[in-house]
């Protein structure tokens, strides 16, 4: 799914249902696929079920028709710099999740929607620490490429106008962190932990019956 | 410009339904379209009275798709925060041309127009 939130998801179900020429699934751009979510399973079969049904009809259809890409006629306000992200879309209150449209309200720059957040469990360190730190999800921000960041002319010290750099947030599940960034109208994606595998092994094991092959061929 | 302050503050109010609720913006929308010459001689604006409506207008066109009603109550208790602010002259001047984007930096061009001006600029 090239979707990076389940709201943007059922906008493109909207788009699919009117005009049905957008190849939504298999066509996206490299880019896109970096920030491809892990956990898309449960949106494709929302996609897939609501599908035949022609989707929701209380909505009001197209409004967007770039729903994925870039929204260049997106409204700009006091806080848009030169270098900020051009926003796929701005949360403008009719969006269907239950939560309480926040970026509508809060008077919050548009270009904090324009950015993409990554939701993650940090790793436990590879060291003998304990893995307290790696039991809370986190959000954070990515860096910003260009513009946002310069040299101080005087000591050579990194400056930066980026808002949000260093920036993170902990949740305590997944679910709360998705649910803060639909309601902040962030663009966000989710890693998965890599969980860890474990066999155990016994050295007997190699020397218990088994029928058909043996374990080991041994040469004496 | 207002006598006493307390002129236009208003008392915070839930709508029942989408006709108070509509009924509550468009009154809104008419105060603040009625308010515009005001405005215009009060902060010194260089513009006519025409692009000022204009502005307004499209406050409140950005918030044209808000489908709950909470939703629409917070935005008119902000919007009369702020007419209030503006009438009474709390604002200056800078505050109100801030409204208008061709003042700031860059004016329109904030944001590239197409992907290509986007990629010519090396902004993303």
């Amino acid at each position: 799914m090239a979707s990076l939130r389940t709201a943007s998801a059922a906008k493109l179900l909207r788009t699919a249902t009117t005009s049905s020429a957008r190849p939504a699934l298999s066509s996206m751009t490299a880019q896109q696929r970096r920030f491809k979510s892990d956990t898309v399973v449960e949106v494709n079969k929302e996609f897939a079920r609501a599908m035949p049904s022609g989707g929701e009809s209380s909505v009001p259809a197209v409004r967007r028709p770039n729903d994925n890409g870039p929204d260049y006629a997106a409204h700009i306000d006091k806080a848009t710099s030169t270098f900020t992200p051009v926003p796929k879309q701005v949360q403008d209150g009719s969006e269907d999740v239950n939560v309480l449209p926040a970026a509508v309200l809060s008077g919050a720059p548009m270009e904090l929607q324009a950015r993409t957040v990554r939701i993650f469990q940090p790793a436990k360190p590879a060291t003998q620490s304990g893995n307290w730190g790696s039991h809370h999800w986190r959000m954070d921000w990515d860096v910003l490429a260009k513009g946002h960041r310069w040299e101080n002319p005087l000591m050579g010290w990194q400056s930066s106008g980026d808002m949000m750099q260093g920036t993170h947030m902990n949740f305590k599940t997944k679910e709360d962190a998705v649910a803060f960034a639909e309601k902040q109208g962030y663009e966000y994606f989710v890693q998965e932990p890599q969980a860890r595998k474990f066999t155990p092994k016994a050295y007997a094991n190699n020397f218990l019956y088994t029928p058909n092959k043996l374990k080991h061929i041994r040469t004496k | 410009m207002a006598v006493t302050p307390t002129q236009f503050a208003k008392t915070t109010a839930q709508s029942a339904n989408w006709d108070v609720a509509k009924r509550r913006v468009l009154a809104a929308y008419r105060e603040w379209i009625r308010a515009a010459p005001e405005i215009q001689t009060m902060y010194s604006i260089p513009f006519p009275v025409s692009v000022i409506r204009t502005r307004m207008r499209e406050e409140f066109e950005r918030h044209r798709f808000v489908n709950k009603i909470p939703v629409v109550d917070v935005l008119l208790m902000q919007n009369n925060a702020e007419y209030q602010e503006t009438m009474n002259f709390w604002k200056q001047t800078t505050h109100v041309m801030s409204y208008f984007p061709e003042e700031n930096f860059r004016g329109h061009e904030r944001l590239p127009k197409t992907f290509m001006q986007g990629f010519l600029e090396g902004r993303n």
